[in-house]
């Protein structure tokens, strides 16, 4: 396999390449390349992939976006079902 | 100071609204500034649900605003070059007893009165709807026109496009004070430089009365924080938008038959699918400052509440919780004005829960006002200071 064709965000099936190219097109933050590729937006919610897109982003990132936003973690901590969230677990 | 850049016309504020004002000004071929304090769609339109709704709007002029803003939508979707997830299925609103079936039943013929693509639902038809809703609903409404987007995916989108007009975007660039000088031109002072502008639009949602103050100028939007839930599905739990009719009271403010906790939280079913393998529950409404924190204690009523009107989601996954502003007016209409005593001064905010529906038609109404044209919707109900009438001398 490629390098290129590695998948950095499983959840989302995103390829190393596609997130390199959104990279280098938008030259935007770690949250914005997320919303463009979905990495790091899947059911693990980052947790296996955001350094690497985290990475990504910095490597690419021009001077306007000097101000590096990180990926940050959404609650819950960990995947829970509708029912046990609606008890209050 | 050596950072001084001189702007026809400077638009604060880098979500979907500046985002679309931003578009169709520039493509009119005006020259258009956005100054974005953060990120683009980094505050209220990346926290929220993506639909385009009329069904969810006062019958003739807002529902009809919507329906405009709908077919501006539906013209993007051909018009732009990055695909925003747009879907048209139309959406449909469930009720829980006799009481909403009437309600529904005017809500509809209103509607249809308004020149709207409206229809009852009954218990069959929300049977062919979704497996997983609950046996005992009565049946509904559905709007036929009703469509959905990803609603960061068309900020980017238009201000893509807004770009190749000539558009200059600036983010991470947060306006700090706002005057005009002897000349009669706008100074915004920035943390990155200052600009001087021929007009300034706000189109800063919940954060537009800060700008407003700085022209000392009163915009009544209060911020309505709103929460939301991302599950993921194993099975298609439906194909289009669903909510409670019990929304509509909550939204508007009347009476409803539920519990106390859930009443005071304005939590109320709204579903979304979504393009990717996901789907969105929502929804509150609380005024609670500009706290953006997610209360996991209102987060437990809406998954009851989702858990009511589809029992068999009860063991899907919640993956994201998050909370956003909506920038709310007491009549629930946005503001699209000129500011007469400060001319050339225009705001666009205000729209609560619809931005997303409101964006579109929002940018084509500023941009006409801009241009001098006559508007695509009547704007007399959209005034600033409509809200100040009885205050004033
Ligand atoms: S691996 Fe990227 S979200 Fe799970």
């Amino acid at each position: 396999m490629k390098e290129d064709e590695m998948i950095i965000c499983r959840c989302e099936e995103v390829s190393y390449e596609e997130l390199e190219t959104a990279a280098a097109k938008y030259k935007c933050s770690a949250r914005e390349l997320k919303l463009r590729t979905r990495a790091g937006m899947g059911y693990c919610g980052g947790r296996s992939c955001r350094t690497m897109v985290d990475k990504i982003a910095a490597a690419s990132a021009n001077d306007q976006n000097r101000t590096c936003v990180s990926l940050k973690y959404q609650p819950p901590i960990r995947p829970i079902s509708f029912e046990n969230l609606g008890r209050g677990r | 100071m050596n950072d001084t850049f001189h702007r026809d016309i400077v638009v604060i504020g880098g979500g979907i609204i500046g985002s679309s004002i931003a578009y169709y000004c520039s493509k009119s071929g005006l020259d258009i500034t956005v100054l974005e304090k953060k990120e683009l769609a980094s505050g209220t339109s990346s926290k929220c649900d993506g639909n385009i709704l009329a069904v969810d709007k006062d019958p003739g002029f807002d529902s009809q605003m919507a329906l405009k803003s709908q077919q501006l939508v539906h013209e993007l979707n051909n018009e732009l070059e990055i695909p925003f997830e747009y879907r048209n299925p139309g959406s449909v609103l469930v009720c829980e007893n006799d009481t909403e079936m009437e309600a529904a039943q005017k809500w509809v013929q209103q509607q249809q009165d308004a020149g709207l693509d409206f229809r009852m639902l009954d218990r069959e038809d929300l049977r062919n709807e979704s497996a997983y809703f609950a046996d005992d609903l009565l049946g509904g409404l559905e709007c036929r026109t009703d469509s959905i987007v990803n609603p960061y995916m068309l900020t980017y989108s238009m201000i893509h496009r807004a770009k190749q007009f000539g558009a200059k975007i600036h983010t991470n660039t947060e306006v700090k004070n706002l005057y005009k000088n002897q000349v009669n031109q706008f100074v915004i002072e920035t943390n990155d430089g200052i600009f001087t502008a021929n007009k300034v639009v706000n189109a800063c949602g919940v954060w537009a009365p800060f700008i407003g103050e700085m022209l000392d100028i009163d915009i009544s939007i209060k911020p309505r924080k709103g929460q939301i839930i991302v599950a993921s599905r194993q099975q298609p739990v439906g194909l289009r938008n669903v909510m409670e009719f019990g929304y509509l009271i909550s939204k508007f403010g009347g009476e409803r038959q539920v519990d106390p906790l859930t009443d005071k939280y304005g939590v109320a079913l709204v579903f979304e699918p979504t393009e990717s393998q996901n789907f969105l529950i929502g929804s509150s409404r609380q005024f609670n400052g500009y706290d953006t924190k997610v209360d996991h204690e209102v987060m437990k009523y809406i998954a009851k509440r989702a858990v009511r009107f589809y029992p068999k989601i009860a063991d899907m996954t919640v993956i994201r919780t998050y909370a956003g502003l909506r920038p709310w007016t007491a009549d629930h209409l946005p503001i699209i004005s000129h500011v007469e005593k400060v001319p050339g001064f225009y705001i666009a905010a205000g729209h609560e829960g619809d931005g997303i529906s409101l964006a579109a038609i929002t940018g084509k109404v500023i941009e006409e006002m801009i241009n001098e044209k006559d508007t695509s919707i009547p704007i007399e109900l959209l005034r600033y200071d409509r809200f100040h009438v009885n205050a004033k001398p």
